[in-house]
């Protein structure tokens, strides 16, 4: 059974404030892994292909993009290239159905924050998102300073 | 580059100037991002040596692995150290660059042997077996191969019909991406487990049976129907066959593992074509091909089609005997009807064994009682009927024929070099046509069954039937008697069913034994019991009567005999089964690409081949990235003037300088100020160790014999290292490192140096604590002795240990927290109380004194009971 995680005790939800998109064109595994990643209190958003996902980040910047390497029409590894350049922010994780040394390297290469395989473990996708988050934290927090330093001289 | 000790040196020596206030939140900032990269490469680091490990014992063990498992490690292994490279490049921008040119080598040849091998299938999609060449075995597989040149040499009707070739399969599978979605479907199941495997195999034939045949292959396949002469009027029908590449690969036989689809209709001829096709991923076929190794890639399913024989009688000629191979005997199986009731198990079919010298001739038969048999319908498909009870136990074939068929295997044998198991069929008008050829395997018995055995004085349960596999195994019995009940087949269990059905080859890489009441040692299922070395005994009457009930047994198959319980006599004569899987496709791919995954080669820090460029294998990278990034953390502070990141001495009252720095969150309080509260660190992994290293006093060196003092003064004076008075940056400091759920302690204490690195988190799955420990002030002999002695007690508390030299490497990982902090204790108990041990490791009764006295100490420290007195 799946047990939302409690965020009681003032235990600050390490995903707190953090939007997800997943991408993926198998509709099967997209609804079901939307369905549990809310379960755990995720805030999560879905989109079924590469196109559709670039529509998502215009209008609704997230922090953490999951997407799958393989999809038809632009694949994974040209959707991360596309994210890199215009949200160079965003942390992507990549998944994959189907091992690929090349794909796996080449996304590590062009930016990727982790590369899992499927099936996927959920604590294992949720960890990954936390660490991807807390990155992204860092880098906005470091930003900030610098932007507010450079204000204050 | 400056190794670890020298940073360390400068680093202490020189003074750290004040901070300017305004950059300190910047420099905090950073220091947070910089701790944030150095987590995320721990965790990289953990889950390569985890892999590492996975690799390793698959390629030591027992259990089979498939080309899924092979791909799947070697792709995350990678994708994990690139980043593990990329953390460190973050923590060091540029400073190690050449690890990427490292990477990028290792990575070629990992992937030479992992991915580049995939066959490609080239030739006509479909090919008149009048047409077809010994050279085309890989073009329609060995079988039709050898059954199309066979027939001409020999004499025997040539077959006509045609082979869908292995190009035909690919165009199939190539299109609408079918092979793309089935390895998606393997990779994510597991699928040494059988219930998964039984979903998987039942989703992707179906997967196939549904999938559309591309038009160009269907064109082909209607041509070379075309061609086929009519048969009263009407288009013949067709037998559709499985002639796999790979099928008849050396030393496996993959007996049954596909379908055969008999008396097809031509208009049903692309569904019977994607049946056998779909048949590849049989549940008994995966399972041969993961206990084989045998890459999924390799195996195109080429598809034989003939027109149908109906035949008067039929079976399989084993040109020699398997189990006895230096006996003159041919051995041929017949029953009424197809020969499908003797290769499927389903009768107890006539054996006619007959000579080759001085003439081919028949020797001896045992007639079989043949209750069934299968006939072709009228229309299409075959019957399954009751045999006239008169011709049951009547002979199925003559004596002409008999000696027509031995002619035909000695000549058959002679033609091809080596023993062939023959699938012939008599016809209607009496000639004898030859169905399928492939290679005999085979099993002499590795114990001489003329040997004086023991008298077994066991209760003797059955005696009777036929071995079909020799040797001797026992466990409890399990009766199959649906195919569900397979899913619940227990490892070790005696597999006791009517029929030797080819479809329970699944189970007999974890049966003990096999027993069935029908079928002979020519079926498929007793082909496979052979190769996997299973005793098998065949054609017991009331086998499963008899031994519903009885618990465990001993089947001695050589002895066609089965006993109640274990006999141990007859089991320790068992031959040991070899490993199917050394030597396979499977096994030397991830052998080879293991060369540059797992060894490692740069074991010293402090030597100059310590570099970015002596990494030749994923091992070293990860184990150079560690290294420095452990390095870079402890520089950050110092180089950028961080006072607050710098290290402070710990106030204690232990005679011992220990200084902390803190990463992340490991002090409840920052000070700017030179020394550190123990009350105020918040480190769990710390704590854990500091109350280990506290609870005991230690009680100084122990006496020491003449022996060993001695050694102490040579090395003294021999090693200036040694030396306490020698000024040296390392003597008698000892540092921790850490934040909230991290700790490193590198310690000199006395003559050896030791290290701690530990994770202890709410992620179970990511806790850890490592340990290592080298040197020491005695000769090498009593400092392997220690080490030694610490590693079995280490063992003792769930550590993995390995030891080279002086050195050991321990190693607890993936545990709740409170027993990583049992474990830490340990460690920090051991790092005081196996302070010069070294000196009494020659004293048998010394060392079984400390040996107690620190495992009852060990027992207070985490709470645990002594053990009960003997």
């Amino acid at each position: 059974m799946e047990v939302a995680e409690s965020t009681a005790g003032g235990k600050k939800n390490p995903l707190d404030d953090c939007k997800i998109l997943v991408v993926d064109d198998e509709a099967d595994f997209l609804d079901t892994l939307i369905k549990r990643l809310r379960r755990r209190r995720v805030d999560v958003r879905s989109a079924a292909s590469a196109q559709e996902a670039l529509a998502v980040l215009e209008s609704d910047p997230v922090d953490v993009v999951v997407l799958d390497v393989r999809m038809p029409q632009m694949d994974g590894i040209r959707l991360l290239e596309i994210i890199k350049q215009r949200h160079a922010p965003i942390e992507v994780i990549m998944l994959t159905g189907h091992a690929s040394l090349e794909a796996a390297v080449k996304g590590m290469d062009l930016g990727a924050f982790d590369y899992l395989m499927k099936p996927v473990d959920l604590d294992e996708l949720i960890y990954k998102m936390q660490d991807a988050y807390r990155k992204r934290l860092l880098q906005k927090g470091r930003m900030r300073h610098i932007a507010s330093s450079r204000e204050g001289t | 580059m400056p190794s670890f000790r020298d940073t360390l040196r400068r680093w202490f020596r020189r003074p750290v100037p004040p901070a300017a206030a305004q950059d300190v939140e910047a420099l905090r900032l950073a220091f947070q991002a910089r701790y944030h990269q150095f987590k995320l490469l721990l965790g990289a680091n953990n889950k390569a040596l985890e892999i590492m490990s996975e690799i390793q014992e698959a390629l030591g063990g027992q259990a089979p692995f498939g080309m899924t498992f092979v791909r799947s490690r070697c792709t995350r292994l990678l994708a994990t150290v690139f980043a593990i490279v990329r953390y460190l490049d973050e923590l060091a921008p540029g400073a190690y660059s050449g690890l990427f040119d490292s990477f990028r080598q290792i990575e070629a040849e990992i992937n030479r042997h992992v991915s580049a091998s995939e066959p490609s299938w080239q030739g006509p999609l479909v090919l008149p077996l009048a047409d077809v060449r010994p050279e085309h075995a890989d073009l329609v597989g060995a079988k039709m191969a050898n059954l199309a040149d066979l027939a001409g040499r020999l004499g025997a009707p040539l077959p006509e019909g045609f082979v869908v070739t292995a190009a035909g399969f690919a165009c199939f599978m190539a299109y609408s991406d079918l092979q793309t979605e089935i390895n998606r479907r393997l990779q994510a199941t597991d699928v040494r487990r059988l219930d998964h495997l039984y979903a998987l195999s039942a989703d992707l034939q179906q997967l196939i049976i549904r999938a559309e045949v591309p038009g160009e292959l269907q064109a082909a396949v209607a041509a070379a129907l075309d061609r086929l002469p009519a048969e009263g009027g009407r288009a013949p029908r067709l037998a559709v066959r499985s002639s796999a590449l790979g099928e008849d690969a050396a030393g496996t036989s993959f007996a049954g593992q596909y379908r055969s689809q008999l008396n097809v209709a031509p208009e049903h001829l692309m569904q019977a074509y994607k049946e056998v096709v779909a048949s590849k991923y049989g549940v008994a076929a995966m399972r041969y091909r993961l206990a084989r190794g045998l890459r999924d890639e390799d195996v195109a399913m080429c598809v034989g089609c003939m027109p149908m024989i109906d035949a008067v009688a039929g079976g399989v000629i084993y040109t020699r005997n398997p189990l006895a191979p230096d006996r003159d005997e041919i051995l041929i199986h017949s029953a009424w009807g197809l020969p499908k009731s003797v290769v499927d198990g389903g009768v107890t079919a006539d054996l006619f064994v007959a000579r080759r010298n001085p003439a081919p001739g028949l020797v001896a038969q045992q007639i079989g009682h043949k209750e069934i048999r299968f006939a072709c319908h009228p229309d299409e498909g075959l019957s399954r009927l009751e045999t006239d009870p008169a011709d049951r136990g009547r002979p199925s074939l003559t004596l002409p024929q008999v000696n027509h068929l031995a002619r035909l295997a000695a000549a058959a044998e002679a033609d091809q070099g080596g023993p062939r198991d023959l699938e012939w069929a008599l016809d209607h008008q009496g000639r004898i046509h030859l169905l399928q050829c492939r290679p005999l395997q085979l099993h002499p018995p590795a114990v001489d069954p003329s040997a004086d055995l023991l008298p077994v004085t066991a209760p003797l349960l059955l005696r009777g039937g036929r071995t079909a596999s020799p040797g001797a195994g026992a466990g409890p019995v399990f009766v199959l008697r649906r195919d569900a009940d397979a899913l619940a087949f227990p490892a070790g269990a005696v597999l006791v069913a009517a029929q030797a059905l080819p479809r329970w080859a699944s189970l007999l890489d974890r049966a003990a034994a096999v027993v069935t009441e029908q079928g002979s040692i020519a079926g498929h299922l007793a082909s496979v019991a052979r190769e996997f070395g299973v005793p098998a005994l065949m054609g017991v009457e009331g086998a499963v009567a008899a031994l519903t009930e009885a618990g465990t047994v001993t089947v001695d198959a050589t002895a066609t005999a089965v006993y109640g319980g274990r006999v141990a006599s007859l089991l320790a004569a068992k031959p040991r089964a070899a490993n199917p899987m050394a030597g396979s496709p499977v096994y030397e791919t991830l052998r080879q690409a293991s060369e540059y995954i797992v060894p490692l080669n740069l074991l010293d820090p402090d030597s100059p081949s310590f570099r970015p460029r002596n990494c030749r294998t994923l091992h070293d990278i990860t184990r150079f990235c560690h290294e420095k990034a452990v390095h870079e953390m402890f520089s950050f502070g110092k180089h950028h003037h961080f006072p607050e990141r710098s290290s402070k001495q710990l106030f204690t009252d232990i005679p011992m300088q220990w200084w902390v720095l803190d990463l992340d969150d490991g002090l409840a309080r920052q000070s700017p100020g030179p020394y550190a509260q123990l009350e105020d660190v918040v480190s769990i992994p710390m704590l854990a160790l500091w109350e280990g290293i506290t609870a005991f006093p230690w009680e100084g060196p122990p006496p020491v014999d003449g022996r060993g003092l001695m050694s102490v003064m040579f090395q003294a004076t021999a090693n200036r290292a040694l030396e306490p008075t020698v000024r040296s940056s390392m003597a008698n400091r000892n540092y921790f490192m850490i934040s909230r759920h991290y700790c490193s302690l590198q310690s000199r204490l006395g003559f050896h140096f030791c290290s701690v690195e530990a994770l202890v988190g709410d992620r179970p799955g990511e806790n850890y604590a490592t340990f290592r420990f080298k040197g020491g002030a005695a000769d090498a002999d009593r400092r392997v002795q220690r080490v030694v002695f610490v590693g079995e007690i280490l063992e003792d508390h769930g550590f993995s240990v390995s030891i080279r030299e002086d050195a050991l490497a321990a190693r607890i990982e993936h545990e709740k927290p409170e027993e990583m902090r049992k474990a830490l204790k340990i460690l920090g108990y051991l790092i005081i109380h196996t302070r010069q041990l070294d000196m009494v490791m020659t004293c048998c009764d010394t060392v079984a004194r400390y040996r107690h006295k620190i495992q009852d100490q060990i027992r207070q420290l985490v709470g645990e009971a002594p053990p009960p007195a003997a």
